[in-house]
């Protein structure tokens, strides 16, 4: 008896996590019929499912993606005139062992106000977002003509090889910047590309992952070096009916860059380094290094399994074959050394960040 | 064996559960936090000095006993050499050895914090496996 009651209680509960959620549905309709212009749109895509953890100057101990959820919320609230997307992509987790509870949590706020509020399964095979690219189109608005489209990721390093791991709770699926890729195709589809698309991550300025992505948006706002988990501040992407009033989407994203600079140069000790990529600016020095990045990433994908070379990041400066006269067209930069380490004394940097072999 | 020694197995055992649910590298990180507060909370030169001299030999020691370890992977020795040549990095700049100039007094607030924000990048070096390993040690270290 008390084992069938416990059977009923599992049950209900899978069945309800299961279930639609119809209440949504019918707030989403009258929210609809309400509406007002949204020509603004953000999607906001935040990684949990990892090691997120860090301290601010002043000792406190916070998760970054929490953190980032809390921005992105703050924004949503404070852009009447735009719909924002919100994926919070959480670890696996099972109620009883076996019955797995949803891992994403989903927001959809339109003119400043939250409409809905969703849990949903992650891919649960290949990591594509295809679960939260299927949300992203079921709300949005699509007749609305949209003075200005933008992506934002936050997470750790996408890998451009070997993505094993990525998702902590999934240890055997793959996340690499091909995925990434696959899953921007499922947002955009046969649409335009992003305005912008802000890569909150660390190494995200690579020939490789800037061409890759650049598909995508018209520009790309990243850190070629490493980022603190502090991420970008996003209080630029405020009120967006008054900052890209003028329609100027390049100077925004110069100015989202500079502020998200100057927040972290504030805090951090380590190096800071935030760059605008102008897509299409940037494709002939892209396609000048692509053959040589492109041999790099094969050999590394080949070593990795083989050898013992000890691989790290660095300035594509620093390697003859990048430094072309294009090398910086289309980059605006923003960085500062770190204030300690052997690299202190570094006063510049490309925007591009490479990959080479040290001795193991 | 002695009864200290068996009940620091006990409670390593007690810890490596605990930390294996808790996410590892949040002790670890938490590990250099705690090393960068106890820094700022006193004003002498000599003890933040002697504060960072002692968390980064432990853990310096820690890497050198999971090093020794047959049976790791590749990853996990390329996660410890980095770590090391990390840890290694900033102890040689604190104490101005191997063409660092020394860290000067006034500069060890900032360089408790360097180093707890080094280790706080968007990069995910080190593995879960190793980062639990060295916790192990880290307090086989300090009990034992």
């Amino acid at each position: 008896m008390l084992l069938m009651s416990i059977y009923c209680l599992a049950l209900s509960m899978l069945l309800s996590s299961c279930s639609a959620d119809l209440s949504v549905q019918h707030v989403t309709r009258q929210a609809e019929e309400g509406a007002l212009a949204v020509p603004y749109s953000i999607v906001c895509v935040i990684h949990g499912d990892g090691d997120y953890f860090y301290h601010d100057t002043a000792g406190q101990e916070s998760k970054a993606d929490y953190d980032a959820l809390a921005g992105a919320e703050m924004i949503a609230l404070q852009n009447p005139h735009a719909e924002v997307f919100i994926f919070h992509q959480l670890p696996r987790r099972h109620f009883l062992f076996f019955f797995p509870l949803h891992n994403g949590e989903f927001y959809y706020y339109r003119n400043g106000r939250l409409i809905a509020n969703e849990s949903y399964r992650r891919d649960q095979e290949q990591s594509n977002f295809g679960s939260e690219a299927a949300l992203y189109h079921r709300f949005r608005m699509d007749k609305q003509r949209k003075m200005a489209n933008l992506f934002f990721y936050c997470g750790h390093e996408i890998p451009e090889f070997n993505g094993a791991g990525y998702d902590a709770s999934y240890p055997d699926r793959s996340f690499t910047v091909q995925d990434f890729a696959s899953g921007l195709k499922e947002f955009t589809r046969d649409s335009e590309r992003f305005d912008i698309m802000i890569l909150s991550t660390c190494f995200g300025g690579t020939p490789y992952t800037v061409g890759t992505l650049g598909s995508f948006a018209r520009f790309i706002i990243a850190s070629p070096e490493n980022l603190h988990l502090s991420y970008f501040d996003l209080r630029s992407l405020k009120r967006l009916d008054l900052s890209m009033q003028d329609g100027d989407i390049s100077a925004f994203a110069k100015r989202f860059a500079h502020h998200a600079f100057d927040r972290l140069t504030c805090d951090l000790q380590t190096a800071v380094s935030v760059a605008v990529y102008d897509v299409d600016s940037v494709q002939e020095f892209l396609q000048s290094v692509h053959g040589v990045y492109s041999d790099t990433l094969s050999a590394l994908k080949g070593e990795i399994q083989t050898s013992t070379a000890v691989i790290e990041h660095c300035d594509c400066a620093d390697l003859p074959a990048y430094v072309l006269p294009t090398m910086n067209e289309g980059v605006d930069l923003f960085y500062r050394p770190a204030r300690f380490g052997r690299l202190k004394n570094k006063q510049s940097h490309s925007g591009w960040e490479c990959w080479r072999n040290i001795e193991p | 064996m002695t009864a200290r020694r068996v009940l620091g197995s006990i409670v390593m055992m007690l810890v490596l559960t605990l930390f294996a649910n808790a996410g590892g590298k949040e002790q670890l990180q938490k590990y250099f936090g705690d090393a960068a507060n106890k820094v700022k909370a006193t004003s002498a030169a000599s003890e933040k000095r002697e504060i960072l001299n002692a968390s980064l030999n432990t853990m310096s020691k820690a890497l050198d006993i999971v090093q020794a370890l047959p049976l790791l992977s590749k990853n996990e020795r390329d996660g410890i050499h980095r770590y090391k040549s990390a840890i290694q990095d900033k102890q040689d700049e604190l104490a101005g050895r191997n063409g660092y100039v020394r860290v000067a007094d006034g500069q060890l607030n900032a360089f408790a914090n360097y180093i707890v924000q080094d280790m706080e990048q968007a990069d995910g070096t080190v593995t879960i496996g190793i980062v639990t390993l060295l916790l192990i040690i880290i307090l086989a270290v300090l009990i034992l």
